[in-house]
């Protein structure tokens, strides 16, 4: 492997570096209604955690996303490994009634949960829809993390709209799942223009150039790992990171350093 | 033991729209291998797919220029039109170190079927001829696919570019119907644990690796087949083994 840091070597050689972990802030759990995923179990997750040394998965249960009423799916299953498995509390602007009775409750589960989770673009209605509302100010008044899934092209969960809950939300960390998928530099500026604006890698290795723009125009600081596991597995990911981030601090920034930060901010190191 | 790479599905030159660092000739894609240590590739011209298939393979040829370490994959027409098929096809491949075909039914407008390609499909397989199906939107469809491979069940086809939607819902019954049917590695390694359930369901013997360059990183089926959990002996067959036997075979 030319053109490699010693970091990158050892993590070809061994798959796993002790003093290089990995945190995933992106992740999901579950059977899916359009793909098989064998790995859909907390148990199983976890296995394939440790074999590429990620200490921390931050995730929403298929179920959570996918029908009404799932988040405590989420929970039962962060439950069994409390040191390793973070959850994001899934609002579906669908069910405000919902969304109500788990925001009363989050305190409830306040050692699993680090925030919230959007997937606007299933649930066809903007983020900055008033049956989102509640928990943005939610989010923003405790600061917590939202993991808002985002696309290009797209009115419900784009650029434009994270343009917008961004001013008026600044002391939520929002991280660009996906990171505004093809409209990378609109994700960029948006990264530069606000301070609690984050890039997030899942689906962003689909192609060769964002990873690489994003270290230019933005800095490592900016970019956040993640996979949405099970979709995408740990090691091809990790080697796609390899492949385009050259420096060892980047790959440490990104890897964990940045998430480490972050979870420490929120008080869930 | 190291293990050694042979790339199923990799290509020179880029798209239309542009590349990400692609590269422009069979020279730089060597160089990109040497630097991640790929040893062999088969690889196609991306003016097969985008531009012409009857000219991109002329291109391909003139840019692999005889190297051992690349073997050459054609793009295949429908024989009536005489474009890409004609007198003396399989010679042209031998002495252009042409081992494999690839087709585009959808993006290059024809049908993929007995009626267009019965009698050479029957000498594809007499001459063990892979046929390599990439599922890149312009590519074959499923559902294409599923009726070739009813009336050709002793086609050798290498499914690559798979996309995540679905993917063992699609493949797993062909897998498990005919016998020559390979899947390249680079998509299965995405989902975690979908390429161990694959090999331990059907044996490692069915896949081959790819990377998908220049629009994927080469590192990320590398990192994942190195760290697989399968035995090394598999490993090294998806890596090299299972492409280097299926195109020893090839008669031409
Ligand atoms: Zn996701």
């Amino acid at each position: 492997m030319r053109n490699m840091s010693q970091l990158a070597k050892d993590i070809f050689k061994y798959g796993r570096v002790k003093d290089c972990p990995v945190y995933d802030m992106h992740g999901h759990m579950g059977s899916h209604y359009g793909i098989h995923f064998p790995t859909k179990s907390a148990e199983k997750t976890v296995k394939s955690m440790q074999a590429a040394n990620v200490q921390k998965l931050i995730f929403s249960h298929h179920g959570s996303l996918m029908m009404r009423d799932g988040n405590s799916l989420s929970l039962k299953e962060a439950r069994k490994f409390p040191g390793l498995l973070k959850v994001y509390c899934t609002i579906n602007p669908n069910f405000p009634e919902v969304t109500e009775k788990d925001l009363a409750a989050f305190d409830e589960a306040r050692h699993v949960y680090v925030g919230i989770k959007l997937l606007a673009a299933y649930h066809k209605k903007p983020i900055t829809d008033d049956g989102y509302k509640k928990a943005w100010e939610f989010a923003n008044k405790r600061k917590l993390f939202a993991l808002v899934h985002t696309w290009g092209d797209n009115n419900m969960n784009g650029p434009e709209q994270i343009d917008e809950v961004a001013r008026k939300y600044p002391d939520c960390k929002i991280f660009m799942g996906h990171s505004c998928h093809g409209e990378w530099d609109k994700a960029v500026l948006l990264a530069n223009k606000y301070k609690n604006v984050y890039l997030e890698l899942t689906a962003v290795p689909d192609e060769r150039g964002p990873m690489e723009k994003f270290i230019e125009k933005a800095g490592s600081k900016k970019i956040l790992f993640g996979t949405d596991m099970p979709w995408f597995s740990y090691h091809n990911y990790i080697g796609a990171v390899l492949g385009a981030v050259r420096k060892e601090e980047d790959l440490r920034n990104i890897f964990y350093l940045n998430a480490k930060k972050l979870l420490g901010e929120i008080g869930q190191l | 033991m190291k293990i050694k790479f042979f790339d199923a599905n990799a290509y020179i030159g880029t798209q239309m729209l542009g590349v990400y660092k692609s590269a422009a000739t069979a020279a730089e894609l060597l160089e990109k291998m040497d630097e991640v240590e790929i040893e062999k590739a088969l690889v196609y011209h991306m003016a097969q797919f985008d531009y012409s298939p009857e000219e991109g393979n002329k291109m391909l040829v003139e840019t692999m220029a005889g190297n051992k370490r690349l073997f050459g994959c054609w793009t295949l027409l429908p024989p009536q039109t005489e474009e890409v098929i004609a007198d003396n096809f399989f010679t042209q491949m031998k002495k252009n170190r042409i081992f494999a075909l690839n087709l585009f039914p959808v993006h290059h407008r024809f049908l993929l079927n007995g009626v267009v390609f019965g009698e050479f499909f029957k000498e594809l397989i007499k001459r063990k001829i892979p046929l390599v199906l990439s599922m890149r939107e312009g590519g074959a469809t499923w559902e294409m696919l599923y009726s070739l491979l009813k009336e050709f069940p002793n086609l050798t086809c290498i499914l690559t570019d798979l996309s995540i939607w679905g993917v063992d819902r699609y493949t797993f019954p062909l897998l498990e119907k005919y016998e020559k049917v390979y899947l390249e590695s680079g998509v299965l390694s995405l989902h975690e644990g979908s390429f161990e359930m694959t090999v331990k369901k059907f044996g490692a013997k069915r896949l081959v690796f790819g990377t998908g360059f220049p629009e994927k990183y080469q590192e990320a089926s590398m990192l994942h087949l190195l760290h697989s959990n399968i035995s090394k002996t598999d490993k090294q067959k998806i890596a090299a083994g299972n492409m280097e036997k299926l195109l020893s075979e090839v008669k031409l």
